[in-house]
């Protein structure tokens, strides 16, 4: 047990799963390595040979992603690593293909595979392609697939092997603003459930909700609620597909007060499904939503800062929930 | 210096050896080759040599005026001194810069030789690594400079940074941050062409990671098909990111993919600019003439890293100390490097002496260190204006405030 960066964990928990899975197979466009803090070097390379680490892979997302579709359906279960700047490469494949073979096939194909999607999220500098997010909410929108968002390394580690381990396909979120995220990690395996939300901070005046990034600033907003005498309730729910609805609406319920929070773009992003949800089921009176605008990320750093829903914008709307 | 000079195999012949009829080419490859003669020593070994520069056997490259040659070259030290002025700027660290930053040092002779065989209004599509095709084509250095630092009077008004510039009123469709797309925007440009019945052409460039997907084939597939006025370059620096070319596609020279579908393919020594004008006239030649399209590899070397400046200092040409590649080979690339190459040419030719040349790079120079002035004085743009640009009109709602 140690405080470990995201991509270390993650890697932690392939290596655990590749040792007990002998045909685990990972594609990815570098080799997959990673140092733990303590010096300790993870070279699935290394350590499992080329076969089930095709090392080199081009940058051709199409072809890996619809290659583990098809090792799917012969029963090899594959992690397909992609890019942040490529969210969406994986979209017809997962929509035509990939969500509805099960279905299609009256249940005969099994799809034991992951797409390991990283997320640029809002960084400054990068512009349009590379400081994207939110687009975990396009996948959840496509039956057939279940969607995972971890905030922090401890359930991105959890999360992927219980990913690993789903018969079904699995598209798992990981955004770089969750690397630094500093918690507790085990060495040895373990599943964090899909479907199943997370109670951050009890609380009794507003529920915050948010995953990815956007709990990482919902994070970092705690001290300035805290500050403002606002006693909220925080719940990242980790999974978009299935969606853990009953823990968020029971919370609304109680307080009364929904605020979501999501870097994704505001039509449509995410938690626009939990708002709608909750008000369906009458779960609290009052609803807001952050969201990034409906336009790309810009360059600029101060244009980008403002229009991502940060700590400071989160506790703002927080306190005019509590007073309006 | 023939040997030194001779451009990469050839693999593709579909035209025959013979020069084309060009106008007025008998003097001035006379008075070209004259020049080259002086350094050479005899007709004999000229002519070989000149043979050698042209690539492939043709001597196109004789039909640049004196006054393009010059001004090749002056884009070649624009590019190298306006990249080599970021690298500083970034390094210093007193700008604050943030970002990304490909740098296209090294490889300046591919979009030297290619864009220039083209006329202002032809198009191209850049990629990441793009600058210097900015650069041959016309591009801005104050502008260049001020979307490097995000500000109100850059090519993008800030929005975009290093990897997005792009003016379109002179045929620059864009530098673009996603791998191998600007062979579809480009083979696309190329068919916008075909409609307007255009005598444009439309060029794409693209890294030897560009032509492992589906966009890369959709492109010359497409351009075969309709005869586009197309030209696909793939500068192959022999690296994906950090993972040698080798390594990820089974054959050598990146031309050979456009075989099979019956296109002009060439593989050229992307450090000489000659070699590469010549090929890329000959495609441009064609394109113009409705013949179809063309794909061009250069073989060329990047000096720095992949992106950003690691193990790079001020002062120092080419990043040493990189993991995934030896410094003997950046040592070789950096004697094989194309600017004085070019300048020493330039200099047999009668065009230029060590005194003009030395000259010549000093007011580049200050041109950069000018541009950056500009960029640090040009103003920041607004916070909302981020909302706009989304379309045509309008813009949209500030979502981040909505409580």
């Amino acid at each position: 047990m140690a405080v470990k960066p995201g991509n270390y964990a993650i890697l932690e928990g392939i290596q655990a799963e590749m040792k007990t899975n002998k045909d685990l197979t990972i594609f990815w466009q570098n080799r997959p390595t990673a140092v733990s803090p303590m010096g300790k070097v993870i070279d699935l390379g290394k350590e499992f040979g080329n076969a089930r680490i095709p090392q080199y892979t081009a940058i051709d997302e199409e072809w890996y992603i619809g290659a583990c579709a098809g090792m799917a359906l012969t029963g090899v279960p594959s992690i397909a690593h992609t890019p942040y700047m490529c969210t969406t490469r994986a979209f017809d494949l997962v929509f035509n293909q990939i969500g509805k073979l099960r279905h299609m096939t009256g249940g005969q194909a099994s799809m034991p595979m992951v797409i390991w999607q990283d997320g640029a999220g809002r960084q400054p500098g990068m512009a349009g392609q590379h400081a994207d997010a939110g687009q975990e909410s396009l996948y959840a929108a496509i039956p057939g697939i279940k969607v995972v968002i971890p905030s922090n390394p401890y359930d991105a580690k959890g999360l992927m092997i219980a990913a690993i381990r789903d018969p079904d396909p699995v598209i798992f979120w990981h955004y770089g603003q969750i690397n630094a995220v500093q918690t507790d990690v085990p060495d040895e395996a373990y599943e964090v459930k899909i479907g199943e939300a997370k109670l951050v901070q009890e609380g009794t005046d507003i529920t915050i909700v948010g995953y990815g990034p956007a709990m990482v600033e919902i994070n970092k907003a705690i001290p300035g609620l805290k500050a403002a005498g606002i006693n909220a309730e925080i719940i990242d729910p980790r999974s978009l597909k299935p969606l853990p609805i009953e823990a968020i609406a029971a919370s609304a319920k109680k307080t009364g007060k929904l605020l979501a929070v999501d870097h994704g773009h505001e039509t449509l992003c995410g938690v626009t499904e939990i708002i709608a949800r909750c008000a369906m089921m009458g779960a609290g009176n009052k609803f807001h939503r952050l969201a990034f605008p409906d336009a790309p990320p810009p360059g600029n750093k101060e244009m980008i800062g403002w229009m991502t829903p940060d700590a400071p914008k989160i506790v703002a709307a927080a306190k005019k929930m509590m007073t309006a | 210096m023939a040997s030194e000079l001779s451009s990469e195999n050839q693999t593709d012949s579909p035209v025959t050896a013979e020069s084309p009829a060009a106008p007025r080419k008998g003097l001035r490859r006379r008075s070209f080759m004259q020049a080259l003669g002086g350094v050479a020593g005899g007709v004999a070994v000229m002519a070989g040599a000149t043979r050698a520069k042209a690539g492939n056997s043709w001597d196109s490259a004789t039909d640049l005026s004196d006054e393009k040659l010059m001004e090749m070259y002056t884009k070649m030290l624009k590019s190298r001194w306006w990249e080599e002025g970021m690298k500083d700027v970034f390094l210093k660290g007193d700008d604050k810069m943030y970002g990304v930053c490909h740098l296209y040092i090294g490889e300046e002779a591919v979009a030297g030789g290619c864009i220039g065989a083209l006329n202002d209004d032809d198009y191209i599509v850049s990629h990441h690594r793009g600058h210097g095709h900015l650069i041959n084509k016309g591009g801005d250095l104050d502008k260049m400079s001020a979307e490097m630092f995000f500000r109100e009077g850059g090519y993008n008004k800030g929005f975009g940074g290093s990897m997005h510039i792009t003016d379109v009123s002179k045929g620059i469709l864009g530098m673009n941050g996603i791998v191998g797309v600007s062979h579809i925007l480009g083979a696309g440009a190329a068919y916008g062409i075909k409609v307007r019945g255009g005598k444009q052409v439309a060029v794409s460039f693209g890294g030897d990671g560009s032509v492992n997907n589906g966009w890369f084939y959709g492109a010359l597939r497409n351009a075969a098909l309709y005869k586009l006025p197309f030209i696909s370059v793939i500068e192959n620096n022999g690296f994906q990111v950090a993972i040698p070319t080798t390594e990820t596609i089974s054959v050598r020279d990146l031309s050979q993919i456009g075989k099979g579908l019956d296109i002009p393919s060439y593989t050229v020594d992307g450090q000489d600019i000659f070699a590469v004008y010549a090929v890329m006239k000959r495609a441009v030649d064609r394109a113009r003439n409705g013949e179809g399209p063309t794909l061009i590899e250069a073989k060329t070397h990047r000096f720095y890293d992949h992106a950003g400046m690691a193990r790079a200092k001020i002062g120092t040409l080419g990043a040493f100390g990189l993991p995934y590649r030896s410094d003997r080979d950046v040592h070789a690339w950096i004697a094989n490097d194309p600017l004085p190459k070019f300048k020493n040419a330039l200099i047999n030719l009668g065009l230029l002496d060590e005194k003009k040349a030395a000259a010549l790079e000093a007011d580049v120079k200050k041109q950069v260190q000018a541009s950056i002035e500009f960029a640090r004085k040009s103003p920041m743009p607004k916070q909302e204006i981020g909302l706009s640009n989304v379309f045509a009109q309008g813009t949209v709602s500030p979502s981040q405030l909505h409580a």
